[in-house]
């Protein structure tokens, strides 16, 4: 039973790195119709960022986990005005091809300067030991990366659903034409929204460089996952994706922990699971179908 | 008010509307007939500014619109109604009330438009897609009410709908008449365009065929109709 | 211009036939002299990706440093006095490996085709050298099947292999006194070759697996966190944990492996396979303690050392095992064709068959008639603890000698030469 838990519980750790992704990739192409196939990308960079703010800079943990999610947030909205708008009035899937190329442009200056080996991070000290949790021990680092990944989970539902800001961006993001014959300048949110996203996947990239492999490629297999995370949950739906990163994360994890032979389930369920919902419900868990336009 | 002149419109090469040109002043109600893919809903997305392949003069108070985005053109003055009612799924009622910004000098404020619409009070916090046909039309109705905007760009408001609502449809467009709104109606039933409109057009494969005062309808109904194709 | 042209395209028609104006091939073979006048090396490995940096580029580097000093030892007496490199990214695909193997061979003139790292990349390749007859040397690779039912006249093993991994760390770690192990391993042909090793090995020094679990392959996430969660709640509570991942997703296992605190719970750590390019990723403080078998070490010895810094001037990195065995195997291979006068493929094999041999790399080296397993000392290493670090990259400490003998298997009855 306290196995049974403490796996639970790491499974919910897993999950929120997940949900953190997959939340940024939604509310992106809930805005723009663009899947980012940059966002594991970023996420590299902002482990990477953490690595070089500490090496080359002197800042800790504190300071990346502070300024790695801005300046990252800051080169969306650069990515965004430069390139992704320029593409904005053509097939979607020119936008797609983009971040493709982004990706691979990232990925190989980032192993020039760096190489391909991992580099070497630490989890602050602070937070370095284990907590008691009644029932186990657990990691506190990894207490504090979910404790994170709830807040800003939560701070965004939030803000999605009790503010002004949010109802508006909710009215562009499901139809964004009858919002701007309404009055609402759908183009003024679609930058900041990316650059939100963007911001968030470099959060989860600092969160994940004490506990994970810093280099180069971390996010390349992951970001499949996280597509599929975000289907599974309903393209565009904001709760959905995060439901579904959670649950995927502790699917996983109870899994894994089965045994032996079913590590190569563990793997390939996120993808079962997605076959399944697509059949169920085309639109996934918690997406709706496309307004006729 | 807003002027039209010389409008013409195309998907892709195809060429929907040939030469529009009409007038509507400050507490008119024009209305536009015509058959099923006369071109009715793309004029009033020409004017709206939501249809990028046209060319002509678009004039509010005067002023052309040409090259301002739809956004700009709804804070200028413009409420849109569309055909399909224009519900949210993630709004709620009061969500898609109060989500355009204000931007008439007369608008309702909220408690009036409940007061007006008390099955809308009664669904006030859920989803506006849920709502029933009947009620999402007087959602998108209250809504431009509640913008206080001074021209309606009103795409069939009564389609679908029992004759008790479509007569207090009727009962909204002469109150905001008398208010000084004006009215762009494409409407099909031609009974009930003659309650509330002054003048009428009749557009044929993307032209004005005809325009009738509302008082020499009568007369000429059955032709009407039969142009209608009913 | 047109001339030119033309002449270009009689010529390339005449090759086909004989020799074509001055400085073309001299069409010897067999018998004695060179094949098109020089020895070219192919170096094919992965210079992009998980492995570039173990090997990679670098390795051509080591290569060089060979032909050097065979030129210095033999001077006017070298019977090979041109040489070529070719320097090849295979991206640890085995399709890619295959088709470039052929063009080096076919195309690009090559004698000897060098290192390829990734197994199944590397049995490919065993393949082609079988078919074209030429030489084959493997460095980086770690599966036993090119010294078992893959083996051929044409190919040899050079530095390591899984059974040298697993029977060095797994028997040496059981009879210090760690008895109980938990084994985790990546759920691909290499973790699961490491994994059969080192429980055989384990077992046969009188130890016991607890459990073992396969991870998966390619780990998308990055978490091996349910194992080590796992590891402390066993019955009986295992020694030592065993791993068999290797590049990053070594790196994030020990990373978690120092999260979860699992050397203060009294579960040791073990590597299947690790290089000095891993440690320094992760730094010596990361991985204290942990014990792994090494091919060998830049610094265990002045010869080492010597031939360390001569990589160092060249290349600004200390080397790899595998960069040590690439000279090696360069070197042996132009020593091979000093003593046979000629670089014909079977006048060279029939000169490294059973030769005893001692250099820089190979130590009590012996190329094995029997299955090309070319043998030699290894190493059961620690990693030192950040205190006794004093000196950029050397990270470890040599605890045992593991004599040539001992630290490879008996040739495989599965290996038919010929
Ligand atoms: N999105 C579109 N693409 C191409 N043709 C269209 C599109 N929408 C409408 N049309 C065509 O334009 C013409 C006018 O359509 P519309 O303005 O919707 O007519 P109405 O509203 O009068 O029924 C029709 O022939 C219709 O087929
Ligand atoms: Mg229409």
């Amino acid at each position: 039973m306290v196995n049974f838990l403490q796996h639970t519980f790491n499974g919910l750790v897993g999950g929120a790195f997940l949900a953190l992704l997959a939340l940024g990739l939604a509310v992106i192409f809930g805005m723009l119709r663009v899947v980012n196939f940059a966002h594991g990308a970023i996420y590299m960079l902002g482990a990477f960022g953490a690595y070089v703010l500490l090496t080359e800079v002197g800042l800790d943990f504190w300071w990346a986990l502070l300024l790695m999610p801005l300046l990252l947030a800051l080169f969306g909205i650069a990515v965004e005005r430069l390139l992704v708008a320029r593409l904005a009035r053509l097939d979607p899937l020119y936008n797609f091809l983009l971040t493709f190329g982004l990706t691979l442009i990232l990925q190989d200056a980032v192993k020039s300067r760096y190489g391909v080996q991992s580099s070497p991070y630490d989890a602050p000290a602070l937070l370095s030991g284990t907590v008691d949790l009644g029932a186990f021990d657990f990691p506190a680092y990894r207490v504090f990366v979910l404790v994170v990944a709830l807040a800003v989970c939560g701070a965004v539902w939030w803000l999605l659903t009790r503010t002004r800001i949010g109802m508006v961006v909710r009215a562009a993001t499901e139809r964004p034409e009858l919002s701007t014959a309404l009055g609402i300048d759908v183009g003024r949110w679609v930058t900041p929204v990316f650059g939100f996203g963007i911001g968030l996947a470099g959060l989860a990239g600092v969160l994940a460089a004490p506990i994970r492999a810093v280099n180069p490629l971390m996010g390349a297999d992951l970001i499949i996952v996280v597509f599929a995370v975000v289907v599974i949950g309903g393209l565009g739906s904001i709760f959905g994706s995060v439901a579904a990163g959670f649950a995927i994360g502790l699917v996983q994890a109870w899994v894994q922990a089965l045994g032996e032979h079913w590590a190569l389930l563990s793997q390939v369920l996120v993808f079962l699971v997605m076959a399944g919902v697509l059949l169920w419900r085309p639109a996934g868990l918690f997406g709706r179908e496309e307004a006729p336009a | 008010m807003l002027r039209i002149d010389d409008l013409s419109a195309w998907y892709g090469e195809a060429r929907v509307l040939r030469g529009v040109s009409l007038d509507i002043a400050a507490g008119e109600v024009v209305t536009l007939c015509g058959r099923n893919g006369a071109g009715k809903t793309t004029l009033l997305r020409c004017v709206m500014g939501l249809h990028t392949g046209q060319q002509g003069l678009v004039e509010l108070d005067g002023r052309p619109l040409t090259g301002q985005p739809a956004h700009r053109r709804a804070r200028a003055g413009l409420g849109w109604v569309p055909d399909d009612r224009g519900c949210y799924a993630t709004l709620t009622v009061t969500e898609t009330l109060t989500l355009p910004p204000v931007v008439g000098p007369d608008p309702w404020p909220l408690e009036r438009v409940y007061e007006a619409f008390p099955h809308l009070h009664a669904r006030r916090n859920a989803p506006s897609t849920t709502l029933s046909g009947g009620e999402q039309q007087m959602l998108a109705l209250a809504r431009v009410l509640r913008m206080g905007a001074r021209l309606l760009l009103c795409d069939e408001p009564t389609e679908g709908l029992s004759p008790l609502l479509v007569a207090q449809v009727g009962d909204i467009l002469r109150q905001a008449k008398q208010h000084g709104v004006a009215v762009l109606l494409v409407e099909q039933n031609l009974h009930f365009a003659t309650t509330v409109a002054d003048r009428h057009h009749l557009l044929a494969e993307g032209r004005v065929v005809e325009s009738l005062e509302n008082s020499e309808v009568a007369a000429r109904e059955q032709d009407l109709l039969a142009y209608l194709g009913i | 211009m047109r001339t030119k042209a033309l002449s270009a395209v009689l010529c390339s028609t005449a090759l086909l036939a004989s020799a074509c104006g001055g400085g073309g091939p001299q069409g010897a073979s067999g018998a004695g002299g060179l094949s098109d006048g020089k020895v070219v090396f192919g170096v094919l490995n992965d210079q992009s990706g998980a492995y570039s940096q173990l090997s990679g580029k670098n390795s051509v580097s080591a290569v060089e440093l060979a032909i050097e000093d065979y030129k210095t030892k033999y001077g006017d007496k070298a019977v090979v006095k041109e040489f070529g490199v070719e320097s090849v990214d295979h991206q640890n695909k085995p399709d890619v490996a295959n088709a470039k193997a052929a063009e080096l061979y076919d195309r690009k003139a090559v004698d000897v085709i060098l290192d390829v790292p990734t197994s199944s990349a590397a049995l490919k390749v065993a393949d082609v050298a079988k078919e074209k007859k030429k030489l084959y040397f493997n460095i980086s690779a770690a599966t036993t099947d090119l010294t078992g039912k893959a083996c051929n006249k044409y190919t040899f093993h050079y530095a390591y292999d899984t059974y040298m991994l697993a029977n060095g760390t797994g028997r040496n770690t059981t009879e210090q006194g760690k008895k109980n192990w938990y084994i985790v391993y990546p759920d691909y042909a290499f973790g699961q070759d490491m994994e059969k090793s080192f429980s055989a090995a384990v077992t046969d020094a009188g130890g016991t697996i607890v459990s073992r679990d396969a991870a998966p392959f390619p780990n998308t996430s990055g978490d091996f966190s349910t194992y080590l969660l796992k590891a402390p709640t066993l019955t009986p509570k295992p020694d030592v944990l065993g791993t068999m991942q290797a590049g990053a997703e070594l790196v994030a296992l020990v990373k978690q492996y120092n999260e979860f605190k699992l050397r203060d719970k009294g579960v040791g750590l073990a590597v299947g396979l690790m290089f000095l390019t891993d440690i320094h990723s992760l730094t010596p403080a990361a991985l204290a303690g942990t014990t792994y078998t090494d091919a060998w070490y830049w610094n265990y010895d002045l010869v080492n050392r010597e031939f360390a810094d001569r990589f160092k001037k060249v290349t600004g990195a200390r080397p790899t095992f595998a960069h040590a065995a690439n000279y090696s195997a360069a070197l042996q291979y132009l020593e091979a064709v000093q003593s046979a006068g000629t670089d014909g493929s079977d006048a060279v094999v029939a000169q490294l068959e059973g030769k005893t041999v001692s250099d820089v790399f190979l130590r009590n080296g012996k190329i094995r008639a029997e299955d090309h397993r070319v043998v030699h000392d290894a190493y059961l290493a620690q990693v030192k603890q950040p205190s006794e670090v004093t000196e950029d990259w050397d990270y470890v400490k040599i605890l045992l000698t593991i004599p040539a003998e001992k630290a490879f298997r008996a040739p495989s009855p599965d290996c038919k030469l010929s």
